[in-house]
């Protein structure tokens, strides 16, 4: 059986952000992920928003932890080669009552300590951006985007490097206790045992906090779909334009421009049973392209690349059911367990915030010893379509794979897909080469390069045909050979 | 009687209305050439078609070459034809033309490659 | 920085024909750019017969068809580079391109042509409704898999759309062992030629559904199945008609677009009808010296016609290149009534050329009518006019006027 020191069960970016953060002690900790790769689920399916924490209630650990994750990103991003803009966000009215909302937020945003935010006319807006919708504006110049694949991933791979270790597809089922008090975790890779178990689940946190002995919690899938756009409408977009908030304090839709110049439109946002079901209706979609037409001028037929689905775990009172704070618990009645329930929006921005109050709460309970060696600083794989020309020569010039496109529409080289390929999470699922560089994310969505990047996964680790995956379980790509018996 | 065909002889397509009895066409129209009336003629006695597909290359720059048949044969025996080609493999170079199954099945029609792949 | 009089970005059909018929005309300083290992485009998985009937008088497979043109091609000592990717074309047709051999190189051209090709449409585009299961293959991915992999991506299969690689696709994995189990078309009419509904589903008992589409995809991991439904005409799925189909594999075979991403990064002006170039009888594109043809400028239905008009634009790109200019083209064309696009959409009404067109919808009894004002240079009449043929129609220059724009309609 093997033993560690923590283990975190969940390898999303809270769980991924908690790993990193207890790799700065001497401790031996690993990630137990069910699936694929650490952003299959509610880490890679949202906005890629930094917040800047004006919306939520004063006091509250989501305020305090989106203004925190929001104050230190820029050194997170240097830190870890994060792709990261901070663009800045347009909450855009339209009537008398967005105004008086809009007003109440920019109270808001100044007792939770949310720097800049001022309401703007028209005039302005258009020198900000022409294309956002709505007659007036909150500017909240703090907001920012990041690509939530490349930030999950790059916790996660500086935790690997700092000695976590990561193992994928592997689900706990269930949990037991040594006579020592220490927990046995059952998965459906074998038994792990561990001093420390941190509850980092998301959809799954209500039901894994009762296999550790604290029942009672409801976690309620809230689901939202989008749109992604070409980069052709992504030429107009400068800045997250979101409507005015609802009654109840949430967005509608809103139309976000991408780190990598893409447009999301959405999330439309209901209900759900299972939250990882990420299929997407056509009744969703034909909301998106009229609500989304508001915030974005340029919400074209023409435009659509593709669609996706996320769930956020909104953690709700159950006789209320109203929705409640983020959840961090280290209870005396059941020790060893640091329980996070309800990680929604904006946990991408408080991923690190939270991690670092989970580590507060282990080290009011046992002495850490800093771990010497720890070494906060990742690098991604260098991006050839991000390079000069005069540098793209020298990556070819050094590296011949560089000189091979392999993705024509996100200009993506042999050489990132092979770095991608032997990545430090040891994921080998086409979707995970795919999040890591780009390839097939562009508007031929790997009509060109998905021949190219199976045909590599096969020779760099020598897999079968029937071995290639494209993401989680068994979602196999061939069914074998035509010709049998030839090598394929 | 009288039936519709669409002639497959060539990308026109034509939509031949025909009028016969038994294997005797007695009149066609709308064929923009003769050959759309040999064409029904034949389809009534005996359909036939020509088929590509694909075998096994060793030690080639590609898994497989790809192969043809030289002239069509009777639409039933098509995948018993599929079977004779799933049998073959080559060793690399292959060469367009080069015959790789003589006269298939005693059906007066060749398998040739139809690509060139250099050994690897 | 390098200098070549021609730079043909692509060696497809189009760049391979294009390349051949502009050293024929005297140009001698020819670069072919090929993203591909080898010569040949999309030819070289296209592996079925029925490739140069127009052209050589035989039915030949696509790699048979590529090839005479790749022998010419090193016969006439014809310069090209493979496994190079153009990254960038400027409006003063500077090429960017990179390759392993070479590095990042960069030439200056005195003439590009742009013959890059098309790529398919993908679910992304229709938004199709549903999960996003492994399984879903656009035609002419699960053609190269198959042809040229030697890898099966199913066995249990649906095919949406009734483009002819979706067809063609239908028998090839047939006749490879897996069980097509119906096609499904959302217009009222197939937009793959009749001879392939013929020869690839009616041979093989292969159902064409016409008027339906997938209205939601299944399945987590692996495809489990698509639900299918009819449509109104204007598309809709209709409620109560639903039909679930099990399946391990969604082939889409929904249209295809010029693939014009270089086109747009050298300032040239598209036609959003063809969603290639706007341009004129010489092939020639709205920044002078850059010109198109093949399926980057439309989608053709036949590669004979595509050779065809990569020839034209070599004789353009080679009048260009060895006296200094073209006439100019200032006499526009408008695809009218009926027309679903043209080509060339400019001309000069001083040389002969022909038009390349599609009819918007399937239409028996008619005539194609080109004008120029109150004059008619040109009536064809048509037994029947299918979208999914592409119609030629060479035009005399003794019938034309410079004074009038032309239209060509459908009566």
């Amino acid at each position: 059986m093997q033993d560690y020191d923590v283990i975190i069960i969940g390898g999303g970016a809270v769980g991924s952000a908690v790993a990193r953060e207890l790799t700065r002690y001497r401790l031996s900790v690993a990630v137990l992920e069910k699936e694929s790769d650490v952003c299959t689920q509610t880490s890679g399916r949202n906005t890629g928003m930094l917040h800047a924490g004006f919306l939520y209630k004063p006091g509250s650990l989501k305020a305090q932890c989106a203004v925190e994750g929001n104050a230190e990103f820029d050194q997170v991003a240097k830190e870890l080669d994060v792709p990261f803009k901070r663009t800045g966000k347009l909450i855009v009215g339209f009537s008398d009552e967005d105004r008086a909302r809009l007003e109440y937020f920019i109270e808001r945003g100044r007792q939770n300590g949310v720097p800049g935010m001022a309401l703007i006319d028209r005039q302005r807006m258009d020198e900000i951006d022409p294309s956002a919708g709505g007659n007036f504006a909150i500017h909240c110049p703090s907001s920012g985007i990041l690509d939530p694949f490349i930030y999950t991933i790059a916790l996660a791979e500086n935790a690997v490097k700092n000695g976590a270790r990561y193992h994928l597809y592997t689900e706990v089922t269930g949990a037991d206790r040594l006579d020592d008090g220490r927990h046995v975790l059952h998965t459906s890779r074998g038994d792990f045992a561990c001093r420390w178990v941190v509850n980092s689940a998301g959809l799954n946190s209500a039901k894994v906090s009762d296999m550790l002995g604290i029942p009672g919690y409801v976690i309620q899938p809230v689901k939202g779909e989008y749109f992604v756009l070409d980069k052709k409408a992504g030429a107009f977009a400068k800045i997250p334009v979101y409507p005015a908030p609802t009654a109840k304090f949430t967005f509608d839709t809103h139309a976000t421009p991408t780190v990598d110049g893409n447009v999301l439109v959405g999330p439309n946002s209901f209900n759900v049973e299972d939250g990882e079901d990420y299929s997407v209706r056509q009744s969703g979609m034909d909301g998106l392209q009229e609500s989304g037409a508001r915030m974005f001028k340029h919400m074209k037929r023409e435009y659509y690349i593709r669609t996706f689905a996320g769930a956020r775990p909104k953690h709700i009172d159950p006789a209320t059911g109203e929705i409640q704070d983020f959840l961090i618990e280290c209870r005396d009645d059941v020790p060893g367990v640091v329980n996070l329930v309800g990680i929604e929006s904006p946990g991408l921005t408080s991923a690190l915030p939270i991690a670092r109050r989970v580590v507060g709460m282990i080290r009011e309970r046992e002495a850490l010893v800093p771990n010497p060696g720890f070494d906060p600083v990742r690098h991604g794989i260098v991006r050839f379509h991000e390079a000069s020309r005069e540098e793209q020569a020298r990556l070819v010039r050094e590296n011949a794979d560089y000189g091979e496109i392999v993705c024509r529409c996100e200009t993506v080289t042999r050489a990132e897909i092979i770095a991608a390929i032997h990545n430090p999470l040891g994921v080998c699922t086409v979707n995970g080469i795919k999040v890591r560089t780009r390839a097939s994310m562009g508007r031929c969505q790997g009509g060109y390069c998905e021949t190219r990047i199976t045909a590599m996964i096969r020779e760099e680790l020598d897999k079968a045909v029937t071995d290639v995956r494209l993401t989680n379980g068994n979602s196999y790509m061939f069914t074998g050979y035509v010709k049998g018996g030839g090598q394929a | 009687m009288k039936r519709t065909f669409t002639c497959i002889v060539c990308p026109n397509g034509c939509e031949i209305d025909a009028e016969y009895e038994g294997a005797n066409v007695l009149s066609v129209t709308g064929n923009l050439c003769p050959k759309g009336k040999a064409y029904v003629t034949q389809e009534l006695v005996d359909p036939r078609r020509t088929i590509a597909s694909s075998i096994r290359v060793e030690g080639g720059t590609l898994p497989l070459t790809s192969v043809r048949l030289t002239s069509a044969i009777p639409k039933d025996r098509i995948f018993d034809v599929m079977k004779e080609i799933n049998a073959q493999s080559v060793a690399a170079p292959t060469h367009i033309g080069d015959v790789v199954i003589r006269d298939v099945l005693g059906l007066g029609s060749d398998v040739i490659i139809t690509k060139n792949v250099d050994r690897a | 920085m390098t200098h070549r009089q021609a730079v043909i970005v692509g060696g497809g059909p189009a760049g391979l024909a294009a390349a051949l018929r502009l050293k024929e005309k005297g140009v001698s300083d020819i670069l072919i750019l090929e993203r591909e290992k080898l010569l040949g485009g999309i030819l070289r998985q296209c592996i079925h017969d029925g490739f140069g009937l127009t052209r050589f008088g035989e039915s030949l497979s696509g790699p048979e068809y590529a090839q005479r043109f790749i022998d010419r091609v090193e016969e006439a000592g014809i310069e090209s580079i493979t496994d190079c990717t153009v990254l960038d074309v400027s409006a003063d047709k500077v090429v960017t391109a990179v390759s392993r051999a070479h590095g990042l190189m960069q030439i200056q051209a005195d003439a590009v042509l742009l013959t890059m090709g098309c790529r398919e449409r993908t679910r992304g585009a229709l938004a199709t409704p549903g999960t996003r299961p492994a399984g879903i293959y656009t035609a002419g991915v699960a053609q190269n898999y198959i042809n040229l992999q030697n890898i099966m991506v199913g066995k249990e299969i649906v095919i949406l759309g009734s483009g002819d690689i979706g067809l063609i696709m239908a028998r090839r994995m047939t006749l490879e062992g897996a069980h097509v189990k119906g096609v499904y078309e959302v217009q009222p009419y197939p937009s793959g030629l009749p001879r392939n509904i013929e020869q690839c589903l009616n041979d093989y008992g292969i159902p064409l559904h016409l008027s339906h589409t997938v209205v939601d995809i299944r399945g987590r991991e692996r495809l489990t199945s698509v639900v299918v439904a009819q449509c109104d005409e204007r598309f809709r799925p209709i409620p109560g008609t639903e039909e679930e189909i099990p399946c391990d594999t969604l082939i889409l075979s929904v249209g295809l677009i010029p693939e014009n991403e270089l086109s747009l990064a050298a300032t040239v002006a598209l036609d959003p009808r063809t969603r290639g170039a706007f341009v004129d009888e010489h092939c020639q594109t709205s920044v002078p010296g850059i010109f198109a043809a093949g399926n980057v400028l439309h989608v053709h239905d036949l590669v004979d016609f595509v050779s065809l008009e990569a020839e034209a634009l070599a004789a353009g790109a080679a009048e260009y290149l060895l006296t200094g200019s073209l006439p100019a083209c200032p006499l526009e064309v408008k695809a009218g009534q009926g027309i679903g696009h043209v080509i060339p959409q400019h001309i000069s009404g001083t040389r002969d050329f022909t038009l390349s067109l599609r009819v918007r919808q399937p239409m028996n009894s008619v005539s194609i009518v080109v004008r120029q004002g109150t004059q008619e240079v040109l009536r064809k009449k048509m037994r029947k006019a299918l979208p999914a043929e592409m119609v030629q129609l060479p035009v005399k220059v003794a019938r034309l006027t410079t004074t009038a724009d032309m239209e060509v309609y459908v009566e």
